[in-house]
């Protein structure tokens, strides 16, 4: 069975830095994949290569089978691969509401029968069912500038999941939120993954969150991948330890 | 052949005036995503003060200094503590209709408060001719070719052998990693202001004896240093300079096998052509997808 | 919109309704130029409010429809016709224009439709064959529709006044539609909505090629009110007056171009005594408004409102945003 996501060989330098430097991996279907690693690592390069937001400089990835390498994340999205966002999450001005048929609509139909199609592109139901889903029912007419950081956190996961899609890559979706909004937000992550079986990859720094959400771990360093397996035994590799300990961060 | 070598040689030194102001162009855009469009009525200005200075009794070369001091003064520092480093603070987007605004405003100031008629302007040299296998070449061609070339050759070693030129490259190029370096970047892109304050002064000077000083100079100097900066690629400073000197040639080429009327079209085809075929220009690399 | 906005809105609409009936021939003749410069700015505001780019050619779009009008209103064209023409042309030059600009980032829009203006201008000077050149068009015929001369002033302003009535009212169900959010969408955050499949390129370049297109559609509408065109009306400084316009009024907001379009059109007449200055003085408003209000006239009013409504805190959160979730 092909995986859900194909990554071989990613390479990818800036100038004289080499930030990922020669990354493989496959993400199965329905498991939930963190990735983890010290800061610099390669983290987030590699995410964006993924999504197409970079160009990756050598290396391929290919998403069920379909080669994807450097293709743009508008026409990623619509072959089913979405993602939340560190920073830059939601579009302020347009309500709660209008953001997730905003996520939903570029999926209905063409661009031209959506000009003459329902102002809400038939989505108003499915946005609704998706705000009770994350809980922000009371705040779905508020314009999403005006929510708090943790709120705003759900709304950007709700939109990635808006279109049904088949493979979410979350960049560090716990970062800034307070204990009650995470433990929230993973039980929903969850809640979701269960009910659609989701395919996920997530990158994040806090340890807690991502032992207790994912089904397996890669460890990246320097640009490569230092270790793999599941997240109990990943805490307890020495080369991990190292890595960590060696850039002077907090044992994982 | 004699006339081919007349009217490339006019036409290097077209095209250095225009490298000039393509220069100090993509400087600007370079260090600060500061895309000036007033950048012509920038070359369009100091002779006026020139011409002023000249008026209240100054001898040209007193007149000459003052007009660059002015330009330095004016054009560079007021320019971007007033207008850029606000704007920028909204975006580029206001920042480049700011200077939109801003061309007109210039324009309008010295057709209102000077005047709306062509005004002659003094040469560098007595305009002589010289003889050169049969080719007549005009001191003044070679005192412009001169000139545009010594600057262009002084802000190249500027750039590339001092401390201070290395840092505003590096500032250009990565801002936050200069930052981290401890690079006072806030200082270097002021500096980049005010060598554009020189080069459009000194273009100025150059220009101004050719076309006599009038306030519509603006609209194609400034498409003239549009078109050469992306000729040569936008973030490239030696593409800058390529670009304005294949312009300037093909510009004079075109004058003498195209018609007249048709003659201030060729940038601009120029332009479209580049666009459509190699938008990165001559020198620039093909930009990476933001984050 | 809300209360307070339909009642302004109907207010005004009942005024611009009867106010040809209290003015002199000049005064309706500057009423029915607010309104077909009201059109261009619309779609300049399309172009520039919510795509986010800069279009120096709205100007010479107006000019090309303005042509198209006169010549095929000469050739015996029924006017209808000719009003989409325009309109269609111009969405088709844009489109052309606008697909290989766009392919690149940095703004590179903004000196090819500056180029093309002055090319535009160019052709419109020498192909005389065509154009007649400098020497302009005259004589240009106001149309008849179903038997309803517009050939008077007032007649001409009522039949400007329901153009803009209703191209406004197209304009309004395309924001409502789908496509107005994704413009919305494209402006707030581009890279989030390329991330949910929007393609922000072909919006960007759709939203250009309408914009142009309502730039012919007003050239239609302003060859017969002036009924003499030529070559320099068209040229830049048209397209930095729309730009100015769509600024001054609120890039972005739906109104913004009535109110850019009124500013520019009666500030030449309030600066009679100054007439010379007056595209200094203009120019010197723009700089300002970028400078403390870039949202306009109209996002400054929205901003005295919003200040003495009080609705939000101090730190702009709404008050429920406290009830997070359990």
């Amino acid at each position: 069975m092909t995986a859900v996501l194909q990554v071989s060989n990613l390479r990818k330098t800036f100038g004289g830095i080499t930030a990922v430097d020669g990354v493989s991996f496959e993400v199965r279907d329905g498991e939930i994949l963190g990735i983890i690693g010290p800061n610099g690592s390669g983290k987030s390069t590699l995410f964006n290569c993924v999504l197409g937001q970079l160009l990756p400089t050598g290396g391929q990835v290919h998403v069920d089978g379909k080669p994807t390498t450097g293709m743009r994340p508008c026409d990623l999205n619509r072959l089913g691969v979405s993602r939340t966002f560190q920073l830059l999450q939601v579009f302020p001005q347009l309500s709660v509401r209008d953001n997730l048929i905003v996520a939903g609509q570029e999926h209905q139909g063409s661009m031209y029968t959506r000009l003459f199609g329902r102002a809400d592109a038939g989505l108003g139901d499915a946005a609704d069912r998706m705000i009770e889903f994350f809980r922000l029912s009371h705040l779905a007419d508020e314009q999403a500038g005006s929510l708090s950081y943790g709120q705003q956190k759900l709304l950007d996961a709700a939109m990635a999941f808006m279109a049904g899609p088949r493979l979410v890559l979350l960049d560090e979706p716990a970062g800034g939120v307070n204990l009650t909004m995470l433990a929230n937000l993973r039980e929903r992550l969850q809640a979701y993954h269960s009910e659609h079986k989701a395919t996920f990859v997530v990158i994040e720094h806090q340890m807690e969150f991502v032992m207790a959400l994912c089904t397996r771990v890669l460890v990246l360093a320097e640009g490569r991948i230092i270790a793999g397996g599941a997240p109990q035994e990943i805490r307890s590799n020495p080369a991990v330890i190292d890595a960590y300990l060696g850039h002077g961060s907090a044992r994982p | 052949m004699a006339s081919f070598i007349q009217l490339l040689v006019s036409g290097l030194a077209t095209g250095a005036i225009y490298a000039l102001i393509a220069v100090g162009f993509t400087l600007l855009w370079q260090t600060s995503q500061t895309i000036n469009f007033a950048q012509g009525e920038f070359v369009m200005l100091p002779a006026f003060f020139i011409l002023s200075a000249m008026n209240w009794g100054a001898p040209f070369w007193l007149a000459a200094l003052i007009g660059i001091a002015l330009s330095v003064a004016i054009l560079g520092l007021l320019f971007k503590i007033i207008i850029v480093d606000p704007m920028l603070r909204h975006g580029v987007l206001p920042l480049v209709i700011s200077t939109i605004a801003l061309s007109l405003f210039l324009k309008e100031s010295v057709k209102d408060f000077y005047s709306s008629q062509a005004q002659p302007f003094p040469a560098l040299v007595p305009s002589t001719d010289i003889h050169i296998f049969d080719a007549v070449i005009s001191t003044q061609s070679l005192a412009v070719l001169a000139v545009a070339i010594v600057t262009v050759v002084a802000l190249q070693v500027l750039l590339n052998k001092t401390r201070v030129g290395r840092c505003m490259q590096a500032t250009a190029q990565n801002p936050t990693l200069a930052r981290i370096l401890g690079i006072p970047t806030r200082r270097m892109v002021l500096y980049t202001f005010l060598i554009n304050g020189v080069l459009v002064a000194v273009a100025s000077i150059l220009v101004s004896p050719i076309y006599l000083a009038k306030f519509t100079n603006g609209e194609t100097l400034g498409m003239a240093a549009f078109v050469a900066a992306i000729i040569g690629g936008y973030n490239q400073v030696r593409g800058a300079i390529l670009g304005g000197v294949i312009l300037g040639i093909l510009d004079n080429l075109s004058a003498a096998y195209v018609s007249s009327q048709y003659r201030g079209a060729f940038p601009l085809l120029v332009l479209i052509a580049v666009i459509l075929l190699r938008p990165q220009g001559l020198f620039g690399r093909i930009e990476e997808r933001t984050v | 919109m809300n209360r307070l906005g339909i009642i302004v809105v109907g207010a005004a609409v009942i005024f611009a309704i009867a106010v040809p009936f209290f003015l002199k021939p000049f005064g309706i003749y500057l009423i029915s130029m607010w309104a077909v410069l009201t059109i261009a700015a619309m779609g300049l505001n399309l172009t520039l409010g919510y795509a986010g780019q800069i279009s120096l050619a709205q100007g010479a779009f107006v000019g090309i429809g303005a042509y198209t009008t006169a010549l095929l209103i000469q050739a015996g064209w029924p006017y209808p016709i000719v009003f989409i023409s325009a309109g269609l042309l111009c969405f088709a030059i844009g489109w052309g224009l606008g697909y290989p600009a766009l392919r690149v980032q940095h703004h590179y829009l903004a000196f090819v439709t500056l180029a093309f203006t002055t090319l535009v201008f160019l052709v419109l000077r020498n192909e005389e064959w065509l154009t007649r050149g400098i020497y302009g068009i005259s004589g240009i015929a106001r149309p008849t529709l179903l038997g309803w001369s517009t050939a008077n002033a007032r007649d001409f302003y009522f039949f400007c006044l329901g153009a803009l009535t209703v191209i406004a009212a197209a304009t309004w169900w395309m924001l409502r539609s789908p496509w107005g959010r994704a413009f919305i969408a494209l402006r707030e955050n581009p890279i989030r909505a390329l991330s949910l499949g929007l393609d922000t390129r072909r919006y960007t370049l759709m939203a250009f090629a309408i914009g142009s297109g309502l730039a012919g559609l007003s050239g239609a509408l302003y060859a017969p009110l002036v009924q003499f065109i030529e070559p320099n009306s068209f040229a830049l400084g048209l397209s930095f007056n729309l730009l100015l316009m769509v600024i001054v009024g609120g890039g972005g907001c739906f109104f913004g171009p009535f109110v850019g379009a009124l500013v520019a059109v009666l500030l030449p007449e309030w600066m009679r005594i100054t007439q010379s200055y007056y595209l200094m003085v203009y120019a010197a408003i723009v700089m300002l408004l970028l400078a403390f209000c870039p949202s306009g006239l109209l996002g400054l009013i929205e901003r005295v409102i919003k200040a003495t409504r009080g609705r939000r805190g101090p730190d702009g959160i709404a008050p429920n945003a406290e009830r997070a979730n359990p």
